[in-house]
């Protein structure tokens, strides 16, 4: 595990590094604490990460310009904050957990073991998922999104209107924040279920899922009982 | 019914009041003929007059002339209510009605020896088989000792009643104006008496009072007999009751709507308004009309300067001013002025309840302001961000060294103690504003491992200053800062003042993140806001704030001016 904490206050952070390090034990590769925002926008941009602790509000600043970088990043994103208020926001911009303080090492523990077990999140608080473009983010509501397709460690969103974009995160990652109204149907796919218009059992007990939209997607063998089981 | 709609009501009451008052003429008044000389047989009315002047006569001094004037009766009289005749004459006169003596007013040709008697109005009446339909013949024996150069005559007949009763009832309407001008002339005044400041309302008063003079002034010959040697006095009185509100007024106006070169433009009007007072002063009639005018002229050139200017409540006085002179092509000049100028005061009283309406609001908006800033103040303490924060903190220190622990709550103690002690005061001792700051640094050493400290220069502990507001300035430096290489930042407060100014400044050594939308953020961030919104509660506009990066990290100064 490659962690990185963003928090201005000195003795917050020591508490989560402590805490961080003594949950992880030996599985943990890197810990970097990183006060400013700046230089956790720069660190994000050249490392590779596996998980990110942040806090909303560094320096007075607004966290959510962090906040959007971070979620498109290919890491998932605790946030460890002040403000309750912001929790909800944070959810739908697709953060793994919202750890409100003053917190405790079991409160950490529970956050951070999502990122450890891939524990779903079975809430569909996410609204968005945030994607890199040229010199800027931007926001895709789920509403748009059909289906996800593994692409080695990126992901690619394929949307309403036939349109297509590039995501961070792995598939396995997405899962975790999608699960809700996603599943994984096959190796390689994440699908809407609510896109599904039927399933196709073709000769040699090959399974698609047709969309709504007439594409078809192949289900996975071992899948198809799970999916049958929990959607029909 | 509100105020907009109350010169419209009053116009119309004051048409009825005009149209019931009109009744058609029961007489013709035909050329008077004067002649000076004393002879009794003048009176009868069929004197041979060919020979006297239809000019007016020229008079020495008290010396009797007697003058003819031939009048038609156009109507009868109706039974027992006889006709009546009131000569506009001055001095004091005998009335013939064809031949026959009906009244008397004083002593003609014996004024010099008897002294004033008689007085300015008088009504005769004429015994009834006197006013058959037809020609009659008026003459009047009279002398005018005290005034031989204001020779002139106008008479009104009829009905006997309603020639008293006509001019008490116009009277009467007059002084319920009046009255109603003198308590509003009283309020205003003690109005003014509990705010000094306010001297439009004073100038309102004022003119009100004078206007209820001036209608007294005006109508006090219906109910008090004045002889005519002192008949100017009151004259002059309205003349200079004219020249303090045709002044006051437009002064009024040139308050409550300023334009440019106001002064000079004052002084100029003053100028001319004591040029019409001087100028042909005998007639004084003709001076109070052009006063009058000049009043209304130069009132209403401030008042449309302000409608363009787009001055609140200025449209309406505009029509307030048309209003008035309206009513007076529509009415006779006395009945026109008053009618004029009541309605120019109410426009006045209107924008005075404007003015008044609008400091009530500023009020109560310094009041919300003032329990605003105190709740923002109290919240300094609770908010998210600085109580999560520390408690978070604590709680680690507790955990990691509770002796440590222990020393963070008390910082805390004290600082949450010191807010108590200043959160419901608009001004406290500097040295409590300094010791908050320095517990603020307490807890923050504990919260950021941060070495910070605190110098103070020239400090005067005897000053006062709003709460909070270096507090503000601190948690800024505290916020925005980066530590020096030492792990260190600085923060010093310099007191500095002079005649015009006392002058804090506050500075701190650190290492700026130096981005532009950071100094941006710093500069509009909502921490100076609550400092401004301190000082104006306190300073109004005499204050000044700057806050600017250097090289060894912030500078900010605060300047009150005294």
């Amino acid at each position: 595990m490659n962690i990185l904490i963003v928090e201005d206050e000195s003795r917050i952070a020591k508490r989560i590094e402590r805490m961080t390090r003594s949950i992880f034990g030996n599985t943990l590769q890197s810990l970097t604490h990183i006060s400013t925002l700046h230089r956790a926008l720069q660190f994000i941009e050249n490392n590779t990460l596996d998980l990110v602790l942040l806090d909303l509000n560094l320096n007075g600043h607004n966290g959510f310009d962090l906040l959007t970088t971070a979620v498109s990043g290919s890491f998932h994103t605790i946030i460890i904050s002040a403000y309750k208020d912001q929790a909800i926001t944070a959810f739908e911009y697709g953060v793994l957990d919202f750890v409100p303080k003053p917190f405790n090492r079991e409160r950490l523990e529970q956050a951070l073991n999502k990122a450890i077990t891939k524990e779903k999140i079975e809430t569909n608080e996410v609204k968005f998922l945030a994607v890199k473009k040229r010199h800027r983010i931007q926001l895709i509501p789920i509403e748009d999104l059909l289906y996800v397709k593994g692409a080695g460690p990126y992901t690619e969103l394929f949307l309403t209107e036939e349109k297509k974009e590039l995501h961070d995160k792995s598939l396995e990652k997405l899962e975790q924040l999608l699960s809700y109204s996603f599943e994984r149907i096959h190796k390689s796919y994440l699908v809407k279920m609510s896109e599904i218009k039927e399933i196709i059992v073709e000769s040699g007990s090959k399974y698609i899922a047709e969309l709504k939209n007439g594409e078809r997607i192949p289900i996975g063998r071992t899948k198809y009982k799970d999916i049958k089981a929990k959607w029909l | 019914m509100n105020l907009k709609s109350l010169p419209n009501f009053l116009l119309i009451c004051l048409v009825l009041l005009v149209t019931s008052c009109s009744q058609p003429p029961v007489f013709i008044e035909h050329q008077t003929l004067s002649r000076i000389g004393d002879r009794p047989e003048w009176a009868a009315k069929d004197w041979n007059d060919e020979d006297w002047d239809e000019r007016k006569a020229v008079l020495e001094s008290g010396e009797v002339y007697w003058t003819r004037t031939p009048i038609d009766i156009l109507k009868v009289s109706k039974p027992l209510h006889p006709y009546a005749i009131r000569p506009y004459i001055y001095g004091e006169y005998e009335v013939f009605w064809d031949g026959v003596m009906i009244g008397k007013n004083g002593n003609p040709g014996q004024e010099e020896a008897l002294g004033p008697e008689g007085e300015m109005l008088t009504t005769f009446i004429i015994p009834s088989h006197l006013t058959e339909v037809g020609k009659h013949m008026l003459a009047i024996r009279s002398s005018i000792y005290y005034f031989p150069d204001h020779v002139g005559m106008s008479v009104d007949i009829a009905n006997y009643d309603d020639l008293l009763t006509e001019r008490l009832i116009e009277t009467s309407y007059m002084h319920i104006f009046a009255g109603a001008f003198l308590i509003a002339s009283i309020y205003f005044l003690f109005l003014f008496l509990s705010n000094k400041k306010e001297y439009p309302m004073l100038i309102f008063s004022i003119s009100c009072f004078l206007f209820f003079v001036l209608n007294l002034a005006e109508f006090i010959t219906t109910y008090v007999p004045i002889h005519y040697a002192y008949h100017h006095i009151r004259l002059e009185t309205k003349a200079a009751l004219m020249f303090g509100i045709s002044f006051l007024i437009p002064l009024y106006f040139s308050m409550q709507f300023p334009y440019p070169k106001r002064k000079f433009s004052l002084l100029v009007y003053a100028g001319v308004l004591f040029f019409i007072f001087f100028i042909k002063h005998n007639f004084l009639d003709f001076t109070t009309r052009n006063m009058a005018i000049s009043m209304w002229v130069f009132s209403f050139g401030i008042v449309v300067y302000a409608v363009y200017k787009r001055k609140k409540g200025a449209s309406l006085v505009v029509m307030s001013l048309l209003l008035s002179l309206l009513i007076n092509f529509v009415t006779s000049f006395n009945i026109g002025l008053f009618v004029g100028f009541s309605l120019i005061l109410l426009g006045m009283f209107y924008l005075l309840s404007h003015r008044i309406k609008e400091q009530r609001l500023a009020y109560e908006t310094s009041l919300v302001q003032s329990t605003r800033l105190r709740l923002e103040l109290l919240k300094k303490n609770i908010q998210p961000h600085f109580l999560m924060n520390t408690l978070t903190s604590l709680i680690d220190w507790i955990e990691e060294a509770p002796k440590k622990g222990v020393l963070f709550i008390e910082a805390l103690a004290k600082e949450f103690d010191l807010f108590n002690q200043i959160e419901n005061q608009t001004l406290i001792p500097i040295v409590q504003e300094i010791e908050l700051c320095r517990t603020h640094l307490e807890i923050m050493k504990y919260r950021k491992e941060i070495n910070y400290s605190w110098e103070e220069e020239g400090i005067d502990i005897a000053q006062k200053i709003p709460p909070g507001i270096l507090h503000t300035l601190l948690e800024n430096g505290i916020t925005h800062s980066l530590p020096l290489d030492d792990n260190s930042i600085k923060f010093k407060l310099v007191f500095e003042s002079n005649n015009d100014y006392i002058c804090y400044t506050f500075l701190t050594f650190a290492a700026n993140e130096n981005e532009k939308q950071e100094i941006n953020n710093r500069k509009e961030g909502t921490g100076l806001k609550y400092i401004k919104a301190r000082l104006t509660e306190s300073y109004q506009e005499q204050w000044g704030l700057t806050s600017v990066p250097t090289n060894h990290g912030w500078k900010n100064t605060i300047k009150i001016y005294s």
